[in-house]
């Protein structure tokens, strides 16, 4: 036995992860920018009819609005909303910031997403309490950032996360080892990540509501009913979860689409629209000084019917080379005489590095042009010049709802 | 129709020419060698429409005809079968071919050699002519520099210019040139051609080790070599080349000198901390020091060597290519090579101190943006 002690298993497996999350976050940052907005029923989406809720304030949720919800349907609910199109960039931007926070003090942890962080801080509390730790660093971020912030402290991330949601708003929480369970147990299955409205629908007509009615059934019977998924629902309402923290996750593409107020067959607008979205696509590429090796254009005609078509460059991050593969791609792509809904631009297989210029088709004044652009850009925001090529035929389409999607995968 | 050959003799005729054969023709004949056999001579040779080679050799026969072989049957068969005189046998009239060896008999079938496309002539032709040793070495020094991006055909050759006092063979991809002269081969009229890459490594290849004479014959469509019993006729890209001279920048006041092995060594090993995909590396040139530099920011990886070199100018810094580089100084033969530059955003020229007598040759990379951190 004294042998096996030096193999402590249950101290190996033991973990403390700590799970934090900027509370209604793209709207912290709007009320920070703008201190009369606060306390104020807040939804961030499109303007357009089509848009859709991006964010809201913990007031609009009062009124039964939540995230992805139509902003038609959220007015509806909620007339005296304040609508906000958003600022990608000013949240990137704070967001940053929190993150060099985190940085600096935690020894490992995952940026899970522009909001929510995961901190493995196993071993710590060897020197000081976890939670202790957490704890300072938590209002550490609310004093220089002030933003406010909601935490989790467990063994594991799932239930770490789910101490997060029961804390918030601006709160903490910690579930002691050994506790995960009986801390599950009451909670509605909703609760549970991964369970959304259809899983729960589905467990509903069961019969399932909390956590504990779905660990006393047996593994195989929701295997039955779910499939694969059946095993992990039921490692998680028991508090199980063995996924690690990653400290990094490298952004793999970069995309952006628009969904047109009206539904379009203008191919001069669609095309200095692409040409408008790649443009911004292939800055922010140069900003983080990266390269890309391959294009995809894809579109959505009125009736949801979606195509795309891809392909491959050697790496560059050149606007004139990147716009004219886009239109190019686009022109092979729109093939009916169907009315367009959406148009969307996507960048992938990035590396770093920066444009290896060209000897015959790059001349020095257009390198120069690029350059000057570029350090406007940084200087004075993304939006404050743009080819005129790229200026939107129709000006209604303006408020065309235009969103970014950052993915890792 | 039979005739005897020496089965090594054969094969080694065959070896020149048999690069020219694509594995997937566009017709099918193209598979094959065309014999052609004409009293004590045999004619061999392999088309892909674009370029023909041919080769003649010595035979022990008294009569006349031709026929299509199957080139890689043929090409195995005489690679395995130990030197040996061998006995061809020919059957025109069901198209088949016998080989009788010591070691057995072996039959071919073939086709008609009248499907083979006919090897087009040159007509209105201008002519020079060029030591072996001088074509070889302006092969060697550009065709490394040759694009292969199809879209631009033009960049896929080289290019070569005559005039009355000098040829210059020019390769470039984009990203990179290669300008080479030889003031010991001209012409009295001034005229250019673009030599798809494929055709000059078959040159290259078939090129005999002692110095003799090649013969180029060509009109503004094909081109004809011929040199000692091999010929290649190849048709040109037919495109106009990039303003090269107009990008060859002449105020380039910035020097280092520098040996070129020492270079190409550190740049070896700094390469392997670049980006896999992208290969950049950085030069910071100081007073009379030059460090490169390289990080590979998703592993964490990064590398960095002080060199001293020669330098009169501005201290700079500015990004390569590390790939590009590396196969730039790998075909300079010099000691010391000679880099100015001007801008960081601008052409860097690269040149060896050393030259052959009737050489000059001057190379040329273009940088990578670097963000000034």
């Amino acid at each position: 036995m004294g042998a096996l002690k030096l193999f402590n298993t249950t101290d190996a497996v033991s973990r403390s992860v700590l799970h934090m999350d900027l509370d209604a976050f793209f709207v912290s940052v709007e009320c920070l920018r703008d201190r009369r907005l606060s306390g104020r029923p807040l939804i961030i989406g499109g303007r357009s009819d089509r848009g859709v809720v991006a964010a809201c304030s913990y007031e609009a949720r009062t009124f039964g609005v939540h995230s992805a919800m139509p902003v038609k349907l959220a007015l509806q609910l909620c007339p005296d909303a304040l609508i906000i199109s958003g600022d990608m960039e000013a949240y990137s931007r704070f967001s940053g910031m929190v993150t060099e926070i985190i940085r600096e003090s935690a020894p490992m942890f995952e940026k899970a997403s522009i909001d929510e962080f995961y901190l493995d801080l196993t071993g710590m509390d060897r020197f000081f309490g976890c939670y202790q730790w957490a704890s300072e660093l938590r209002h550490r971020i609310m004093k220089e950032t002030h933003l406010p912030i909601s935490m989790g402290l467990s063994i594991n991330k799932l239930v770490s996360k789910v101490a997060t949601g029961e804390a918030k708003p601006n709160g903490q929480a910690q579930v002691v080892k050994g506790e995960e369970r009986s801390f599950l147990a009451p909670l509605s299955v909703r609760k549970i990540p991964m369970i959304g409205k259809k899983t729960a629908d589905f467990l509903y007509e069961m019969g399932i509501t909390r956590v504990n009615t779905l660990c006393e059934m047996p593994v195989e019977m929701l295997e039955a009913a779910l499939g694969k998924n059946g095993r992990i629902l039921w490692n998680r309402a028991h508090g199980i979860d063995n996924s690690p923290v990653v400290p990094y996750v490298e952004r793999k593409s970069i995309s952006t689409e628009t969904t047109f107020e009206n539904d379009t067959i203008d191919v001069k607008k669609l095309r200095s629209v692409i040409s408008g979205m790649t443009e911004k696509l292939a800055f922010l590429l140069r900003k983080e000084n990266k390269l890309t090796a391959c294009i995809s254009v894809k579109i959505r005609y009125s009736d949801f019917e979606t195509v795309s078509r891809q392909s491959r460059l050697s790496y560059t991050s050149s606007d004139r080379v990147l716009i004219g593969r886009a239109l190019d791609l686009f022109d092979k792509l729109y093939s009916k005489r169907l009315m367009i809904r959406l148009v969307g631009v996507r960048l992938s297989e990035l590396a770093y590095g920066s444009y290896q210029i060209s000897l015959f088709d790059d001349t020095e004044e257009e390198i120069r042009l690029n350059d000057a652009m570029d350090r406007m850009r940084i200087k004075y925001g993304a939006s404050v010049l743009t080819r005129a090529s790229s200026i939107f035929a129709d000006p209604a389409t303006q408020h065309a709802d235009t969103q970014e999607l950052y993915k890792s995968f | 129709m039979k005739f005897i050959v020496s089965s090594s003799q054969l094969l080694k005729h065959l070896n020149y020419i048999n690069g020219v054969i694509t594995t997937n023709p566009v017709v099918p004949i193209l598979e094959n060698f065309l014999f052609e056999i004409e009293k004590d001579s045999l004619t061999v040779i392999a088309s892909d429409l674009n370029m023909s080679m041919i080769t003649e050799l010595e035979i022990d026969c008294n009569e006349t005809g031709s026929i299509a072989v199957p080139a890689k049957i043929l090409i195995e068969t005489l690679r395995n079968l130990p030197d040996q005189p061998i006995t061809v046998s020919i059957d025109l009239d069901t198209y088949s071919l016998e080989i009788s060896s010591d070691n057995g008999r072996f039959r071919l079938a073939c086709e008609n050699a009248l499907d083979f496309p006919k090897v087009p002539e040159v007509s209105n032709a201008s002519s020079i002519n060029i030591s072996t040793e001088a074509l070889a070495n302006a092969i060697t020094n550009t065709i490394f520099a040759t694009s292969s991006d199809e879209l631009r055909p033009a960049m896929t050759g080289v290019f070569m210019k005559l005039s009355e006092t000098n040829t210059t063979f020019v390769s470039t991809d984009g990203h990179r040139m290669v300008r080479y002269r030889r003031v010991d081969v001209a012409s009295d009229e001034e005229s250019s051609i673009i030599i798809p890459r494929k055709a000059l490594n078959m040159l290259k290849n078939s090129l005999p080790a002692e110095n003799t004479n090649v013969n180029i014959e060509f009109n503004p469509s094909h081109a004809f070599f011929r040199f000692d019993k091999i010929r290649l006729i190849c048709r040109l890209i037919d495109e106009r080349y990039p303003d090269y001279e107009n990008v060859i920048p002449l105020d380039n006041n910035n020097l280092v000198v520098i040996r070129k092995s020492d270079l190409l060594s550190s740049l070896k090993r700094i390469s392997i901390y670049a980006n896999k995909s992208t290969n950049q590396v950085r030069f910071k040139i100081t007073g009379s020091e030059l460090q490169i530099s390289a990080e590979d920011l998703d592993f964490s990886n990064e590398a960095n060597e002080r060199l001293s070199c020669m330098h009169d100018g501005e201290d700079i810094e500015i990004g390569f290519n590390a790939k590009l580089l590396i196969e730039l100084l790998n075909n300079l033969q010099s000691a010391e090579i000679s880099i100015k530059l001007s801008e960081p955003n601008r052409a860097a020229l690269i040149i060896p101190k050393e030259m052959g007598d009737n050489e000059d040759i001057l190379t040329l990379a273009m940088p990578v943006m670097i963000s000034s951190r």
